[in-house]
């Protein structure tokens, strides 16, 4: 037996989910509603907050392989731009912008380091943030994620497998390089041959003379430095001495990089874990040369 | 320059091997460690001489000269240099004891000269001189119990979450505890009268390591200094880039000790043990909560050292200075022992622990009385530094002082019946008198 309804019928939706919303990101198309991209999964909220703004947000990005240090390195920078009265002041634009700022600073102040980033890139956390620098005269609107070292890898040595690298990368204003000190000092080879990957994969990505990554800035952080003094003293020499490879890679390459040193554990120890292994714990924090290598790329944006 | 910095190292290992060779000149005091008079010359060393456990190395005279001669050769090289041959007590007769009390008293080490063998060849002027010094530059802390390794949150959350610690009862005996860090003028001193070549004050362990503990012109010294001095304007700043060893030399050079890390958090926390199972503990010096106008922590400072004498609002109930904030101190405690009782940290190195945070440390949780970080004992940081302690049980009792701090009754504050004191001297603490 039919019984007869009468439904309203939500015209303005269907309006809605027929016109497309571009990802910021990737460019693809989504409907009004969702969550994250269905292309690259970066979230969407990117896209409805930059469609509000008068300037485009520029993107910066921290690639580096895994465990150099990058979610650290983020959530700490994003801690101190937002509770420091500096040349820099951040301030966090959507709730999902102060996720990692939390995660890092509640693992950090329990003496631990923040766990592993997924690969999984619809699990990544982005920031969008809008920065104030005291020798500008209108705020920068800056999106960056925190993405996982092996996703960086795979798509470095599959191009396309993550295709929110590849768009990140393509539109990134600059980058930050992270390296691991303490293992380059170990007579690691594998910090310096997977940089210059990464390096030769950003000029393939966009060899365009005039906007393409040579002429991009590109700020090369060691971190881990706190245990090694002579990097901090000066980081040009550390990369020269351990490693060289990069270091004429850069010179060779790029027009507008520069050298730094960060840390951000006083000392380390390790704990051993119920499997049998063991993780890393700092036993304080003290951050040092974090804030300089970000200062450096704001700098060079264009305004 | 490389050709000096190396002439003066080859005679510092000269010097080295030279006093390796001869019998260690040194008083033993009967604490833990020996109290050097090196730089009292000839035979005023008279002073210290009738004290049991005395040693005197024969060849004393054979090896000042010998040292005299190197001394002559290094000022040679470089007369720019402060001389860093084992002072000699220049221009002081060896029989005038006025002169060598002023001279110790200027140079800081008026613990030496309260030490029971010293007293008594000093009048009483010069006791109360020496006296007053110590009262000036050091806080009586008394004895009592301290709960140790408490640290964390102490919700119920935290402690099933294996994150934080009830800690242990430590009791502690009187001891003095500097109201200020060890500035770099103070170090200086310490540089200048050859400290780094009086090899008695040193553990016998570092000695080879001794000559490594170099500023950034390869002179001894901490490592930031520059031509063995500090950097100017800076006389007030506490002395960092020290070694753990270096700051153990330089606390037996004035005749004290580091701290132990429960002496440390006694001075800090002042418990107050006023019934069973009551321990009030303070988190800060100043009280429980977290005020970063009263230290020098991130973001409430220069982002550097400042003057030991700054932030005069984050003072301790027994007007110590800057126990929190500056520059982290330096103790005796082994890391490990009193720290993260429930997590089994694994070190890749031995580490002493350290307390107080410095000017770049970040949250307030580890900047309390109760943290605890650790540090490699040969490490030499920039926000590292260290101040220095003394047990009454080891200076002489005032003369006419009918109750010394051994006859004394201690007055045993209440305690449960089932609560265990733990034994404070383990084999690294030389905390307590022997």
């Amino acid at each position: 037996m039919n019984r007869e309804n009468t439904i309203d019928l939500d015209s303005y939706r269907l309006a809605q989910y027929a016109v497309q919303v571009p990802c910021y990101i990737c460019d693809g198309g989504n409907t009004f509603d969702a969550e994250l991209c269905r292309h690259c999964f970066a979230p969407m909220a990117l896209a409805h907050q930059a469609s509000t703004d008068k300037v485009r947000p520029q993107m910066l990005a921290a690639i580096g392989p895994s465990g150099a240090g990058k979610t650290v390195y983020l959530g700490m920078l994003l801690d101190m731009l937002s509770r420091q009265n500096g040349d820099l002041q951040m301030l966090a634009r959507g709730a999902f912008s102060i996720t990692l700022q939390q995660i890092t600073m509640a693992a950090l102040s329990r003496c631990e380091f923040p766990t592993k980033t997924p690969n999984e890139p619809d699990r990544w956390n982005w920031v969008h943030c809008q920065l104030r620098a005291a020798r500008r005269r209108r705020p920068i609107e800056l999106m960056m994620p925190d993405m996982a070292g092996e996703a960086i890898l795979e798509e470095v040595e599959h191009p396309g497998s993550y295709p929110v690298i590849q768009a990140l990368l393509k539109k990134c204003a600059g980058v930050m390089v992270l390296v691991d000190a303490m293992k380059l000092r170990e007579g690691s080879l594998d910090e310096d041959f997977f940089t210059m990957k990464l390096l030769s994969y950003l000029i393939e990505l966009d060899g365009d003379r005039k906007r393409g990554w040579s002429r991009r800035p590109i700020a090369m952080v060691f971190t881990k430095a706190d245990r090694c003094e002579e990097c901090f003293l000066d980081p040009a020499g550390y990369a020269a001495s351990h490693a060289s490879g990069l270091m004429q890679h850069c010179q060779e390459r790029f027009e507008r990089f520069r050298f730094f040193a960060a840390g951000v554990a006083g000392s380390c120890a390790y704990l051993p874990t119920p499997d049998g292994g063991r993780v890393n714990i700092p036993l304080r924090i003290e951050p040092r040369g974090i804030v300089e290598p970000f200062e450096w790329l704001v700098s060079q944006l264009r305004p | 320059m490389t050709a000096l910095v190396y002439v003066k190292k080859l005679l510092r290992a000269r010097r080295f091997l030279a006093e390796l060779s001869r019998t260690t000149l040194f008083i033993g005091c009967g604490g833990a460690a020996g109290l050097v008079i090196g730089s009292f010359s000839g035979s005023a060393l008279a002073i210290g001489v009738g004290a049991a456990g005395l040693t005197f190395a024969a060849t004393r005279a054979g090896m000042e000269h010998n040292l005299r001669e190197l001394a002559t050769a290094a000022t040679r090289v470089d007369r720019q240099q402060p001389s860093s041959a084992p002072a000699v007590a220049e221009g002081v007769k060896p029989t005038d004891i006025e002169a060598l009390v002023r001279q110790m008293l200027g140079k800081g080490r008026y613990a030496l000269l309260l030490r029971p063998e010293v007293v008594p060849n000093l009048n009483q002027r010069q006791f109360q001189k020496a006296s007053d010094a110590l009262d000036d530059a050091m806080a009586m802390v008394p004895a009592g119990e301290v709960v140790i390794g408490r640290w964390g949150d102490q919700d119920e959350t935290a402690a099933n979450a294996g994150f934080g610690s009830p800690g242990t009862v430590v009791r502690v005996e009187n001891f003095y505890l500097d109201r200020f860090l060890v500035t770099n003028r103070q170090y200086q001193e310490f540089v200048t009268a050859g400290g780094y070549e009086e090899m008695a004050i040193w553990d016998p362990e570092i000695w080879p390591g001794v000559l490594d503990f170099v500023d950034q012109t390869g002179y001894p010294g901490p490592r930031d200094w520059n031509r063995g001095r500090f950097e100017s304007g800076k006389d007030d700043h506490p002395v960092v880039g020290v070694s753990w060893y270096e700051a153990a030399a330089y606390a037996r050079w004035v005749g004290k000790r580091l701290p132990t890390g429960a002496e440390w958090e006694k001075a800090g926390s002042w418990p107050v043990n006023l019934s069973v199972g009551s321990r009030p503990q303070r988190r800060f010096p100043w009280g429980d909560s977290m005020d970063r106008r009263r230290a020098n922590l991130w973001g409430s400072g220069p982002g550097a050292t400042d003057s030991v004498y700054a932030f005069g609002e984050g003072i301790s109930v027994g007007d110590v200075h800057q126990l929190i904030g500056n520059v982290w101190e330096w103790t005796t405690t082994t890391f490990g022992n009193w720290s993260y009782p429930a997590r089994d940290v694994v070190l890749s190195t031995p580490m002493k622990t350290i307390r107080g945070g410095a000017f770049d440390t970040y949250f307030d949780n580890q900047a309390t009385c109760q943290f605890q970080s650790g540090e490699d004992p040969v490490a030499r940081k920039h926000n590292l530094g260290f101040r220095c302690a003394l047990s009454v049980c080891d200076l002489a009792p005032a003369p006419g002082d009918a109750e010394t701090p051994e006859t004394a009754e201690p007055h045993e504050p209440p305690r449960a019946a089932d609560e265990p004191v733990a034994a404070v001297v383990a084999a690294d603490e030389e905390g307590a008198c022997v």
